[in-house]
């Protein structure tokens, strides 16, 4: 059952993701964000069903057909979702660097929180 | 096709192409980027002017992007109510680019890129018709809002920055894993498609698809600023330099409309029964906001906060409005929306210029001098006379008291018109709903609040002080305010036409037929 | 028809003085007292002239479309054209007195024009035709008066009182707001006409009471009745013309105004009696009792108002005909002697210098003309005969005597109330004039006092001898105006009544003379009292209503409200986080909850290879999520090894294109990290005390079971999904049309480009929005102090020379630059038909040149390699966006592409469509941002470096 590994696998991913997420350190945060990121691409392309040795390539000449590839959409949705995952990321890493830079810390809040 | 037809992708395309004429330009010449923008802009704004006529003469308008069939291409579809947002938001962002034109353009570089980036994403949004590409859109209004957010930098700007960013890359992964399942669910993303096929479903299947309008819900209200989902607003907006502030005034509003959209599109379609799906909890969730802005009004001693909770007080009444989903209603609520964008806008710029005193920032010209031939000393308090406040000071007062009046819904502007035209939708029904009357405490407690919060400031800002620290405000800033304000006036005397302009796309969206048609039709 | 002009230019001319006002400067020689003097003055002549109209009861009506349901209508009859007359006239004779009053420090341009708008709102209110447009200008009118009582700003009481009227009638107008909407929906139209003529309807319905409450809360606001006198007192600390006008004879008069306006539609329940007699009467005796005590002149006038708006609202509760005529007569009669008196007062404050009455005495050897005035008005005051005074308060005794209330008892009791209120009424009557022009010479005024000027006290001369002549000869001067007045009101229900000044000798005359002389008696009585100048009313707690509003405006809006904020919200980021992913998961959970998941049957067998490369990643994931705190290096290697493990299920499930893309991303993102941990602070174990251990613990555990539910969720509904088996998708389309129509073999890159291309425009605007973002970020960025210095590895390495262990892999990696290069052109040029693209291609790029960076240091490359990314990007940009708008040459929509085969040398013949140039466009801006962000970061460490030298 390669759907029950892959779902598995979602569902650590984005565990870990969502723990790290609520962390106090901004470095935690962003480890925790990519790997969130990388269970919802996961997910996108589950979304779409799995499928083996189905690149959506088709062959120059033959008539494609459309049942004997794996579904191309999610997989082009994914792409734009890693694109823009990792903008996103690098910006929130730069904010991260600057918020340490000029609030002395990584906490998330700026300031050490008194709990 | 007809050139005309293009007219649907221009308040897309313009800005785009403004940004990066913008990029390219280098930084050393200012000069040459301010005059591509304000050109940029204001081409937009007669393109988004034509576009509202030809869409209310000639009925909605598709544009299928590279020429792809409906629901297999991508799609803009510029009906009423989209065509009547795209031309709010680029009025909009004429006024705050005309206004950093004074001074906020200097402050960080490639100002003026993210502005039309961010206006790019906002009409993008509004008119897309494809729900990835909505995503997308929305990726890009955020991406250029996150260099506002921080344009000027500054500890307070970064750290509120840092929970913006956060905040909403949660939404956007939510929003991504909404819409695949949507995908899987329904095997299409075109929204117009998705509706009709979401129409005709069985039971079963509708698990799924609700499950991915809740999660999609959430990213939006996320964004539209719904208690409990809204911290990061006040914050952020509240140390956003001001023309930013004065755009994102737009961006809860986005939020609200793809919630209208989408859901009364997705769940009215049927039209079984009115989308029961979360309409209670969008009310409730509305409801909460309301108190929650409007005790936030109060607790600001902060002008800048004080407004940014305003504007959570007004998406809190759209979306608790919208949840009736009353076409009458709908309707003022659009008129409402309007109003407080221009109204709380206004505001954001104002404050600036008002705060600007206490902060000498005595760079620039000042108003007095170019416009009024009046001393802008002031002459000590002694028995009985009283102090002559500057010109400056009397005009921003005057444009003060305007915004202030436009909040709390008081005569003679909009803001009254909008919260009569609300209270009066709710109370049309008879016997009048439990819902009326609460809305009507809530609005009218609102008002109040707003009214004694921006009192307690304004008194203390142009009152308290005999000795007033006159700001240094340029003639272009004034005008971008009172552009916003005659905004506010014109909508308010042209009431008539507006609210009927804004009736008819209230009736579209309500009966969503009509968009599913048009969209799915074979050119 | 000349008529309907009337109403439109009573509303226009007041407005448009004020606008022309306010934009006189404040040096203009008086300019503004002309201008408001005259527009006040035409106002009135232009009233006067619909006398003949509104003489034989016709109502003059214009109207336009304004709202749905609300015409801008004004409607001009009997009782608004009275009001007219009164706010006109008044309205002139205050601007005449404030030319002479107001000093010449005064902004008075800003004065004058906010007075014009005052009166302009009045008007508005008097003649509105809707009730809505009530509403609009009654809050106009607390507007100006705010502004009014403000206007000397430098002064706090000003300030106080100024908000504290403010919120007092604004919160009563938005009050009455709610009734008028409630009345709108009883009648089904905003109209007073049709309003008008609804009586029993409204009075029938079911939301009568809901109605009718919200009503008064707005009218007794603003006219000031118990318990919401407070402001009234408070609001004279506005200059005294203000006072004359709008606190005596004009805003205040609006609530009366009202109840009367409405008194056919409202008057003649229970409900009606009890929630409008009592607070008036009520409002007429305190007021009246509390005036006496009062030391300062306008205190005791202002709570004479007070009571008599009482006086006025109780005529109106009667239920009587008969009693609403006393009302409007009422109104008339103390709208003239009060605002003489006020201005009196004005005078004596102008002339002497204060107001105390303590202070005042003998005055009339000073100014004997003003003290005559201000004793005939007062005399009106109290109710003295052959003034107009007299006949209202005789109409009133009359009514009191023959009243039928729901109780018995408090109509015998109502004449012997009414006297006392009177006997009250001539009591500070008689002290108003006595305390200050008889006794002694004053000692110690500020000013010597002076007669006031000829002009100052022709105002006042004019309203006394109206108090006299409608006293004198009622029937031939008030009466044509009282009765146009009293049929338009009361229309059909409209009583015979008399305005003689002899009705015989009857009880009401008995109670008048009674009343004179106990308060003569009672004046005389307390003498001793007022001599000790006490400060306070005796027999009553003693409540300064300012400092409670204040103290009570400042718990609610400043503790509480704070206190709720910080109860409701949060600044942190956590908290923020944890709501958002747990109503995300309630929310998706909902529906399933509701209507129940169902798993399909669509699995494929089981592949153990891939539960084994997965039950690694799962184990880097979690390691990661265990090391990230303390050890960074290490959670990001793990988390790269669970990136990694993703790509291979890309590519185990036939996505080469996303192995590629989710790879490279992966190198750069781990670049990019690697930067930026140099600038993280060292990490440090927090020393707990067990407390706060126990408390991270209990966190923690809420943590992870959020964090488990989330993963197990999206577990759940990823597994419904792959199992699900959908209708027919549209991407059957995509895969039959990329060859023939989108030109290309990879049907992923051919949607990227040209069948979505769109999305993609879309996305590399957002790469390019967030490199600028990132670009203008770093320029202010300054590393944090600590961090600037060289790492504990790097002053290892300092024994060694740090430079000569790159020399092999910098030779290596330099080397690797053109191989690079070529491969990111190959990926580009093939990408439409096999994995790849501009993106991937575009990437690879900039790997290569931060390669470089990696090798060679910043300066060395940057010598060689001239890289402007910026120009890159906008370039990109702006290729791929005219790539969509060429289509336009040919008439098609945006992004339409169009298929070339060319025969190019190396790599045969090559389909070339439109949108292979959209791809280099792809390509540009790629390379141009990401190496923008890296080399942004890179830079960091060259200005570290700067700064320390």
């Amino acid at each position: 059952m390669n759907e029950v590994v892959v779902a598995a696998a979602i569902g650590v991913l984005a565990s870990s993701g969502v723990w790290l997420m609520l962390r106090p350190r901004t470095f935690q945060v962003a480890i925790g964000l990519s790997l969130l990121s990388y269970g919802v691409n996961l997910f996108i392309f589950a979304a779409g069903g799995l499928r083996v040795g189905a690149a959506p390539i088709v062959a120059a000449g033959a008539p494609a057909d459309p049942a004997a590839l794996a579904d191309p959409l999610p997989q082009a949705l994914v792409l734009t979702a890693i694109v823009i995952g990792f903008a996103t990321t690098a910006l929130f890493l730069i904010v991260l660097l600057a918020a340490r830079g000029l609030t002395g810390t990584d906490h998330v809040d700026g300031q050490e929180s008194d709990a | 096709m007809n050139p005309q037809a293009h007219f649907v992708i221009l308040p897309i395309v313009l800005p785009f192409a403004a940004g990066v004429m913008t990029l390219l330009v280098d930084e050393r010449h200012l000069a040459a980027k301010a005059a591509i923008s304000v050109v940029m802009t204001l081409t937009l704004v007669a393109a988004a002017v034509m576009l509202l006529r030809f869409v209310d003469v000639d009925g909605t308008q598709v544009y299928r992007v590279g020429d792809w069939p409906a629901p297999f291409g991508i799609v803009l579809v510029a009906d009423r109510l989209s065509a009547a947002l795209v031309l709010l938001a680029s009025g909009l962002c004429l006024a705050c680019l005309v206004f950093a034109l004074a001074r906020w353009h200097r402050e960080g570089p490639r100002f003026h890129t993210l502005v039309h980036f961010l206006l790019m994403g906002v009409n993008g949004a509004f008119l897309t018709g494809d729900l990835f590409n909505l995503f997308v859109f929305f990726e890009v209004l955020l991406a250029a809002s996150y260099g506002l957010a921080l344009h000027g930098s500054g500890p307070a700007r970064v750290r509120a920055g840092l929970h913006y960013i956060v905040v909403n890359l949660v939404a956007s992964l939510l929003f991504l894993i909404g819409a695949s399942l949507m995908y899987s669910a329904t095997g299409t993303l075109n929204l117009a498609d998705l509706a009709s096929r979401v129409a005709n479903m069985g039971d079963g299947e509708r698990a799924l698809v609700e499950s991915a309008a809740a999660i999609l819900g959430i990213a939006f209200l996320t964004k539209a600023g719904l208690w409990p989902l809204c911290f990061w607003l006040a914050p952020t907006y509240a140390s956003a330099s001001a023309p930013a502030a004065a755009l994102f005034a737009i961006l809860t509003k986005v939020g609200v409309y793809v919630v209208l959209r989408i859901w009364l599109l997705l769940f009215a379609a049927g039209s079984v029964a009115p989308a029961a799906f979360g309409s209670a909890w969008l009310a409730v969730g509305g409801m909460a906001t309301i108190l929650f802005g409007t005790i936030g009004v109060i607790a600001s001693q902060n002008l800048s906060r004080l407004a940014s909770y305003s504007v959570l007080v007004s998406s809190g009444t759209l979306l608790a409005v919208i949840a009736l989903q009353h076409p009458m209603v709908t309707s003022a609520a659009l008129y409402y929306l309007v109003a407080s964008t221009l109204g709380s806008a206004a505001l954001f710029l104002l404050i600036e210029l008002v705060e600007r005193g206490r902060t000498a920032g005595a760079d620039v010209l000042a108003v007095t001098a170019e416009a009024f031939a009046a001393d802008t000393l002031s002459i000590e308090a002694d028995d009985g006379a009283g102090v002559p406040i500057p010109a400056t000071m009397a005009l921003l007062g005057l444009c003060f008291v305007a915004c202030a009046l436009m909040l709390a819904g008081l005569p003679p502007l909009a803001g009254f018109v909008a919260k009569f035209a609300l209270l009066d939708a709710l109370f049309r029904t008879s016997p009048i709903p439990p819902f009326a009357w609460t809305m009507l405490v809530l609005l009218l407690v609102s008002g109040l609040a707003v009214l004694i919060g921006m009192g307690r400031a304004g008194m203390r800002r142009f009152w308290a002080s005999p000795e007033v620290a006159v700001p240094r405000v340029r003639v272009i800033e004034m005008l971008a305010v009172a552009f916003l304000l005659a905004a506010c006036a014109a909508i308010t005397v042209e009431a008539a036409p507006v609210l009927r302009y804004l009736g008819e796309a209230a009736q579209a969206l309500h009966a969503p037929r009509g968009y599913i048609d048009d969209v799915l039709a074979r050119p | 028809m000349a008529d309907a002009s009337l109403p439109i230019l009573l509303l226009a001319l007041p407005f448009a003085g004020s606008i022309i006002a306010m934009l006189l400067p404040a040096n203009a020689q008086r300019a503004e007292v002309w201008l408001a003097a005259a527009i006040a003055l035409i106002a009135l002549i232009v009233t006067a002239s619909g006398y003949a109209a509104v003489a034989h009861g016709d109502v003059i009506r214009v109207a336009a479309a304004w709202l749905p349901g609300v015409d801008f209508s004004l409607r001009l009859d009997g009782y608004a054209w009275m009001f007219s007359l009164i706010v006109t006239g008044i309205g002139f004779l205050v601007i005449i007195y404030a030319r002479y009053y107001m000093s010449a420090q005064d902004p008075l341009p800003r004065f004058f024009s906010f007075l014009l708008a005052f009166m302009g709102s009045m008007l508005g209110v008097i003649l509105s035709g809707n009730l809505i447009l009530i509403v609009f200008f009654w809050e106009l009118t607390s507007l100006f008066s705010f502004l009014l009582i403000g206007y000397w700003h430098h002064n706090p009481a000003a300030r106080d009182g100024a908000r504290m009227a403010l919120v007092v009638t604004a919160a009563g107008g938005l009050c009455l707001l709610g009734s008028m909407l409630v009345v709108g929906h009883i009648v089904g139209s905003y109209d007073l006409d049709r309003v008008l003529a609804a009586g029993d309807g409204i009075r029938n319905s079911d939301l009568y009471l809901i109605a009718l409450v919200l009503l008064l809360l707005g009218a007794f606001t603003k006219s000031a009745q118990f318990p919401f006198h407070f402001w009234l007192p408070n609001a004279m600390s506005a200059p005294t013309p203000v006072s004359a006008y709008l606190h005596s004879a004009a805003m205040v008069m609006l609530g009366v105004f009202l109840l009367a306006r409405l008194w056919p539609v409202f008057s003649g329940t229970d409900e009606w009696m009890w929630l409008v007699a009592t607070p008036g009467l009520v409002t007429f005796v305190f007021g009246a009792y509390v005036a006496i005590f009062q030391n300062d002149l306008k205190g005791l006038l202002a709570y004479s108002t007070i009571s008599h708006l009482g006086l006025i609202t109780l005529l109106l509760g009667l239920n009587s005909p008969l009693a609403a005529v006393a009302a409007i007569f009422h109104m008339m009669n103390h709208a003239t002697f009060k605002a003489s008196l006020f201005m009196a007062a004005g005078v004596i404050d102008h002339e002497a210098g204060s107001r105390d009455i303590r202070r005042l005495s003998g005055l009339i050897r000073f100014m004997p003309i003003t003290a005559t005035l201000a004793m005939v008005a007062a005399a009106a005051m109290a109710g003295v005969p052959l003034l107009n005074g007299f006949l209202s308060k005789e109409m009133f005794f009359a009514e009191s005597l023959q009243v039928e209330g729901p109780l018995p008892w408090l109509d015998r009791a109502l004449p012997y109330l009414a006297t006392i209120a009177g006997t009250f009424s001539v009591a500070y009557s008689i002290r108003f004039i006595h305390g200050v022009f008889f006794g002694p010479d004053p000692v110690d005024l500020p000013r010597t006092p002076h007669e006031a000027p000829r002009w100052m006290r022709l105002p006042i001369e004019v309203l006394v001898l109206a108090c006299i002549v409608v006293g004198v000869a009622p029937a031939a001067t008030v009466g044509p105006i009282l009765d146009v007045a009293v049929r338009a009101v009361l229309g059909s229900q409209a009583p015979p009544y008399s305005l003689a000044v002899w009705h015989g000798a009857s009880v009401p005359l008995l109670m008048s003379f009674v009343a004179l002389g106990a308060g003569a008696v009672l004046y005389y009585l307390l003498r001793d009292y007022f001599a000790g100048g006490a400060d306070r009313v005796p027999l009553l707690p003693e409540i300064d209503s300012r400092r409670i509003f204040d103290r009570l405006l400042v718990a609610v809006s400043w503790r509480w409200a704070r206190a709720l904020e910080r109860r409701v919200a949060t600044r942190r980021l956590q908290p923020q986080l944890r709501v958002l992913v747990v109503l995300a998961l309630v929310a998706a959970a909902w529906p399933v909850y509701e209507r129940g998941l169902v798993f399909g049957t669509r699995a494929s067998h089981v592949d153990p290879a891939l539960a084994i490369v997965w039950t690694i990643g799962g184990a880097c994931a979690i390691a990661a999520a265990w090391q990230a705190r303390l050890h960074r290096l290490v959670a990001l290697i793990l988390a790269s090894g669970a990136g990694l493990v993703t790509c291979i299920t890309f590519v185990w499930f036939s996505a080469p294109d996303l192995a590629l893309t989710q790879l490279l991303v992966e190198i750069v993102t781990a670049v990019l990290l690697l930067l930026g941990l140099r600038w993280l602070p060292q990490p440090v174990v927090l020393q707990r005390t067990s407390a706060q251990r126990r408390a991270a613990f209990a966190r923690r555990g809420r943590d992870l079971l959020i964090a488990l539910a989330a993963g197990g969720g999206l577990a759940t509904i990823a597994y419904a999904a792959m199992t699900h088996t959908g209708s027919a998708t549209i991407s059957r389309f995509f895969v039959t049309r990329a060859l023939p129509e989108g030109g290309g073999t990879n049907v992923v890159n051919v949607i990227l480009v040209d069948f979505r291309g769109f999305d993609t425009l879309g996305e590399i605007t957002v790469l390019a929005a967030v490199a600028v973002a990132v670009y203008s970020l770093l320029r202010r960025f300054r590393p944090a102090r600590e961090s600037t210095g060289p790492l504990p590895q790097q002053r290892r390495q300092s024994a060694r020379t740090a430079a000569n262990d790159l020399v092999v892999p910098g030779v290596i990696m330099r080397a690797m630059f053109a191989p690079i290069v070529v491969l990111a052109l190959y990926l580009l040029l093939r990408g439409h038909d096999l994995p790849g693209g501009g993106f991937v291609a575009g990437i690879t790029l900039a790997i290569a040149i931060i390669v470089q960076y990696m090798a060679a240091g910043t300066r060395w490359v940057e010598d060689r390699l001239r890289i402007r990314p910026v120009r890159m990007m906008g370039i990109g940009l702006a290729l791929a966006g005219a790539t969509g708008a060429g289509a336009w040459l040919f008439a098609h929509p945006f992004l339409t592409s169009h298929v070339a085969h060319v025969a190019l040398p190396v790599f045969g013949e090559v389909h070339l469509p439109s949108a292979f140039l959209f791809d280099i466009g792809v390509f540009l801006l790629v390379v141009g941002a990401t190496t923008l962000i890296l080399i942004a970061l890179a830079h960091q460490s060259l200005r570290a470096h700067r700064e320390e030298r």
